[in-house]
């Protein structure tokens, strides 16, 4: 562990006056237990517990948070449980743009994923285009103590749309 | 009808003798746009310098101009969009919206002139914060591609070619979401088309053919020809009526104008309207009153090497919005 990069990377809040702008994600600010349920196209759906922390960065002008499968508590020890998933996600507020651009990088899945996000109405909603498909992932009914989030596709121009993920987030600390 | 002013509410600490008056605003973008053949990029961002350089501050009256720095083009994909220059549009949208809002908010007219057609988002926007609805979209094409019948898989798509789409809703939240506003810039009821040229073709289907589904009024060129133009421009002006529309945008793509008299375009074509018949167009919809700025698009100098078209031009502009009538003006 590196307490010099921790001091540098992390922060304690916004960037002075871009409060309203960064507490978009950084009122996730904090740890909180999901409960994460998948539903592949081919087979049944499976739920798994998780891990999800989040906190301010570079000096208040990103929120970062990481993502892990199962809970850090049930990693290691005797029986040596690695994560099924993890992952560091970056969220950089552009004021010029008026949005954050992201990045999530999962080094056991070994997937990287850029997004735009945006406020719309009192969700937030990250979007990409890939491959002719259209993925968005929707933070909603967010309160200090829960939020849900879900992961939605659609392979026709928004037309339709397929739940493919969802979390329900519990406050730990 | 309700005067602009009294709408917007925020006239009252502007000066009164700018009511109506002409705020040019210069929008020299050509982020919306593909390259061109050789690679390089369109050149319909030097048309407001030549349009300028052929007399139209003095054609229009113009009582002040505001120049809008030139963004920069970037042939690659931008983070996080498949439209080309898709971040650099948003940015480019927000600083022009800003000054249309402004220019609004004075009691002035303001007249954009691009730039190719991602212009129009930035001047919805800052008519929308203004408390401007409806959008009158003259063009040769409808501008209507998005990602329910375009393929964003194996290319980059040109927001120049998504304009109406975007405007209405439709495709990607980087240029369909906005500060302040959310979704849409316009409804689809809203919006009537006029110039597209290619509905009647067999390809018209494949395209965007789409827009003849949704609430969107469309008015096809050879409709138009058909009909005559003051035919045509009550059509528009009862619609707009119907809708309560009193504070509505005009977005004027130079294409609509007949190849014949107007090759200098991104995407020249025919049938269109002669230079008369769209100075006719535009000033009648203007004389109603219902119009509170305009855009004029996709002139591209670098196709006219001999300065032929901008003069025709500037005088189809002038004599478009001469006649306008001054609805709004400064809060009583």
């Amino acid at each position: 562990m590196n307490p010099q990069l921790l001091n540098s990377l992390l922060a304690d809040g916004p960037a002075p006056g871009m409060t309203k702008e960064v507490d978009l994600f950084g009122r996730l600010n904090g740890r909180w237990r999901t409960l994460i349920t998948y539903f592949p196209l081919d087979g049944p759906e499976r739920r798994e517990e998780g891990e999800w922390t989040f906190g301010y960065a570079l000096e208040g002008r990103a929120v970062i948070d990481v993502w892990q499968v199962p809970p850090r508590a049930q990693l290691g020890g005797a029986n040596g449980t690695s994560s099924h998933e993890c992952g560091l996600c970056v969220r950089v507020y552009d004021p010029r743009l008026k949005l954050w651009r992201f990045t999530f990088h999962g080094p056991v899945l070994g997937v990287t994923i850029d997004m735009l996000a945006f406020a719309v109405g009192s969700d937030i909603v990250q979007e990409r285009f890939y491959g002719g498909r259209c993925e968005r992932w929707i933070f909603s009914d967010i309160s200090h103590e829960r939020f849900f989030w879900r992961s939605v596709l659609s392979t026709d121009g928004g037309v339709s749309w397929r739940l493919t993920q969802t979390i329900e987030a519990r406050r730990e600390m | 009808m309700a005067s602009f002013a009294a709408i917007s509410g925020s006239l009252e600490d502007e000066t009164p003798s700018l009511s109506g008056a002409i705020s040019l605003i210069l929008a020299p973008s050509n982020l919306g746009l593909r390259p061109n053949e050789n690679g390089s990029q369109p050149g319909a961002w030097r048309a407001p310098q030549v349009l300028m350089n052929a007399g139209l501050a003095a054609a229009v009256s113009a009582t002040d101009v505001l120049s809008l720095k030139r963004p920069a083009y970037e042939l690659e994909a931008q983070f996080g969009t498949t439209i080309r220059n898709g971040l650099s549009i948003r940015a480019f949208s927000f600083e022009l919206g800003e000054k249309v809002h402004e220019v609004l908010r004075s009691g002035r007219f303001p007249l954009v002139v691009g730039g190719d057609c991602s212009i129009l988002l930035g001047c919805l926007y800052g008519a929308r914060l203004a408390g401007g609805r409806g959008l009158v979209h003259i063009d040769g094409h409808s501008d209507f591609f998005h990602p329910g019948n375009y393929d964003t898989a194996n290319r980059l798509s040109s927001a120049a070619g998504m304009d109406l789409a975007l405007a209405s809703g439709r495709g990607e939240l980087l240029l369909t979401h906005w500060l302040e506003i959310g979704r849409p810039l316009v409804q689809d009821a809203d919006v009537v088309q006029v110039g597209e040229r290619d509905a009647e073709g067999p390809d018209f289907n494949e395209s965007y053919g789409d827009i003849v589904r949704t609430g969107i009024m469309q008015i096809t060129i050879q409709g138009v020809l058909a009909e005559g133009v003051d035919n045509t421009a009550r059509r528009v002006l009862t619609r707009l009526e119907s809708r309560e529309l009193d504070n509505v945008w005009l977005h004027v793509d130079c294409d609509v104008l007949d190849q014949t008299v107007m090759p200098a375009v991104d995407s020249p074509g025919r049938p269109g309207f002669n230079f008369q018949q769209l100075g006719i167009l535009i000033n009648e919809l203007c004389h109603s009153g219902r119009i509170v700025g305009a855009d004029f698009t996709i002139y591209d100098p670098e196709r006219d090497p001999h300065g032929k078209y901008s003069k025709l031009l500037v005088d189809c502009i002038a004599r478009g919005i001469s006649n306008r009538r001054l609805e709004w003006g400064p809060a009583q």
